[in-house]
């Protein structure tokens, strides 16, 4: 069965500084995100993991490669129109909620500040109505709208600002870590809310994150990405039980596991950049297992799957 | 029964805050022994960090012990200390440090970004230890060494911006090493850092604690971490510890119903497709005085005695007590979730 591609990223090159100064946070990076899925993206800090979604949001500018969006370029210069249309239709969610809001707005403005500037005309209380709507869907009280972001907790916060993304009717939503910063049961709560949202609003997400453990849970499809480059890709639980790539393997095998008998006997493993050998054959994009991608030259696909 | 290093007994800590009485710990009494890891796991505003803190007189200005004593018994001279006891910050010097080391979660923010790293390591050697500058500057290379720090003669000189976030939690450890203390705290050491990378120093910190013969109190939110490193494990809910016991009797006989939730809303134990189990409600407001148990609200299958009378700790084994009526041997017969069962069978991987 063919799936419908929403967006799909092409050797896309994002760097940064000039000339000598110039350092690449991307490097040659492919990916395609399916409509209705959750794709993941892991990698550590350093990784442009997150250079990725901002690229992808028009944030930051890219130096080489295309960003399609249902087929169309949204990356480099793009009609006006286009720009409209891309930035009502992928949203963002950030990190971190204390620093994500505007400390001075009330929650009432900071949800329906982007309504505002697309529908010039709207009324006041149709736009009070949507607010509302948007705040009782993320599990918050009406009364909410009238008061300050320091009035609420870590995870409260996080709802606004899911409420801010959703309410703009978005077919596609870029989450950057958005639970890193939160407590576990609270976590939970989160991630709850995202994937009720996904199945009743038919939501795309692109899901950065650092930490397997979250994105096995949440994702349908992960790539790993180390220094820029995306060494490994499958859908989640072949990339789980399956990791080929050393580096998969040194991340999984770090995730602490709840069982102290476990963790006690567990064999710690580290990657090491050095240990390929890619002077004279250098690495390539490799299906190892079917949908199963892993960036490596010929000897090392040869030995990694035995 | 090993030897004692800390007694906390019967603490309680209040903060002043507008007027008003937070009731930040509740009664708490603890033991900590000598050379072990004892990992204090609870959600943010549990009272982890505030409860660590009164053992070096870091409370903030608004915040007194109204109640319980603090023994150390590790002083050179073989006195104990009763910590509540000392008012003068000249009192706590001897304490701070020198006989109990913090580590923070941050290391940028514990670490002076004008000051090269060799500089501030030994500072703390000169200050602790009873060298000259070139005894001082050669055990400060060993330390380096230690807390795996290549090239300790040329990462000697450097600043803290030339290292990586790992790099400058360990040199953060190297300096708390170079206090020479009996006891060290890691509040969240490991939260700011990236997965591999706290392996390692979790790794490292076990290493240190024997190399050291340390007492290590581990503040942590995390119970994959608290696995990986603990000898024993005290969950703290509301101002209190709601259960203690080993690691294995926490992880694969837990008792209290908070920790149950805990371990419930793990992300590694969910299931794809479904939904991840969440504690319901928010913790009590502790400027309130919280009647009966502090869970009983969020806690669906509470008992009646449990919103009335707060429940005395019942022993489960030596090791092993928890503060739940659910061990009163009149209590009805409530099973812990399937995710115990699953844990105990070593169903996760």
């Amino acid at each position: 069965m063919e799936r419908e591609v929403l967006l799909e990223v092409k050797d896309l090159d994002v760097s940064f500084g000039e000339k000598k100064k110039r350092y690449d946070a991307v490097k040659k990076v492919n990916f395609k995100i399916y409509k209705g899925e959750t794709f993941g993206l892991v990698g550590e800090s350093g990784s442009g993991k997150t250079t990725i979604g901002r690229a992808i949001m028009r944030i930051i500018p890219t130096a080489g490669g295309e960003i399609l969006y249902k087929g169309e370029k949204i990356n480099g210069k793009i009609s006006k129109e286009l720009d409209h249309k891309v930035i009502r239709e992928i949203q963002m969610i950030f990190q971190d909620p204390q620093a994500s809001l505007n400390e001075r707005a009330k929650v009432d403005y900071i949800i329906s500040e982007g309504l505002m500037n697309f529908e010039k005309n709207l009324s006041e209380e149709e736009r009070l109505k949507r607010v509302d709507h948007a705040l009782s869907e993320v599990g918050l009280l009406p009364e909410f709208a009238s008061r300050f972001p320091h009035e609420f907790s870590g995870g409260q916060r996080q709802r606004i600002g899911i409420a801010r993304a959703l309410i703009m009717n978005p077919e596609f939503i870029i989450a950057d870590e958005p639970i890193s910063a939160l407590d576990v049961s609270v976590r939970a709560q989160v991630l709850n809310l995202l994937s009720d949202m996904q199945k009743k609003h038919q939501i795309t997400y692109l899901f950065i994150a650092h930490d397997l453990s979250v994105m096995r849970f949440i994702t349908d499809r992960i790539a790993v990405i180390h220094k820029g480059e995306i060494v490994e890709m499958a859908e989640t639980e072949e990339l789980v039980t399956n990791p080929i790539h050393p580096y998969t393997r040194a991340l999984l095998s770090a995730i602490p596991m709840p069982d102290p008998r476990h963790e006690r006997s567990k064999k710690l493993l580290v990657y090491d950049p050095d240990m390929h050998d890619y002077k004279n054959s250098p690495p390539s994009w490799k299906e190892l297992a079917p949908e199963h991608y892993v960036l490596a030259n010929d000897k090392e696909a040869q030995e990694w799957v035995k | 029964m090993a030897e004692k290093m800390l007694t906390v007994e019967n603490l309680e800590i209040k903060f002043d805050l507008r007027g008003k009485k937070l009731n930040a710990i509740r009664g708490i009494s603890l033991d900590l022994y000598k050379g072990e890891i004892l990992a204090i796991v609870g959600e943010s505003g549990s009272g982890k960090s505030v409860f660590t803190k009164s053992f070096m007189g870091l409370l903030e200005q608004n915040g007194k012990v109204t109640d319980g004593t603090i023994m150390y018994y590790g002083c050179d001279d073989g006195v104990p200390v009763e910590l509540t006891s000392l008012k003068k910050e000249k009192e706590w010097y001897k304490i701070r440090g020198h006989e109990i080391a913090m580590i923070m979660q941050d290391p940028m923010t514990s670490l002076n970004p004008l000051k090269t790293i060799g500089a501030q390591i030994m500072e703390a050697v000169l200050l602790h230890q009873h060298l000259n500058r070139a005894e001082a500057k050669a055990k400060t290379l060993e330390y380096l060494k230690d807390v795996g720090i290549q090239d300790p003669e040329r990462r000697f000189e450097q600043y803290p911006h030339e290292f990586s976030g790992g790099m400058r939690q360990r040199v953060v450890i190297a300096i708390a090493i170079a206090c020479n203390p009996q006891i060290l705290i890691c509040d969240e050491p490991t939260t700011a850092l990236d997965v591999t990378i706290q392996a390692q120093i979790l790794d490292l910190i076990k290493e240190l604690r024997h190399k050291y013969k340390l007492s290590v109190i581990l503040i942590t939110h995390d119970l994959g971490v608290v696995a990986n490193i603990a000898d024993r494990v005290a969950v703290m809910y509301a101002g209190d510890i709601v259960e203690i016991g080993t690691s294995e009797d926490i992880f694969y006989d837990p008792r209290h119903p908070y920790t149950w939730a805990l371990l419930s809303s793990l992300p590694q134990i969910g299931v794809k497709g479904e939904n991840l189990f969440s504690i319901p409600g928010t913790p009590p407001n502790l400027f309130t005085e919280v009647k009966g148990d502090a869970f009983a609200p969020r806690n669906p299958k509470a008992l009646k005695i449990d919103f009335i009378e707060r429940p005395p700790y019942f022993e489960v084994s030596p090791t092993h007590k928890a503060r739940t009526w659910l061990l009163d041997p009149r209590a009805p017969k409530v099973d812990p979730p399937e995710v115990v069962e699953k844990i105990r069978n070593g169903g996760l991987i």
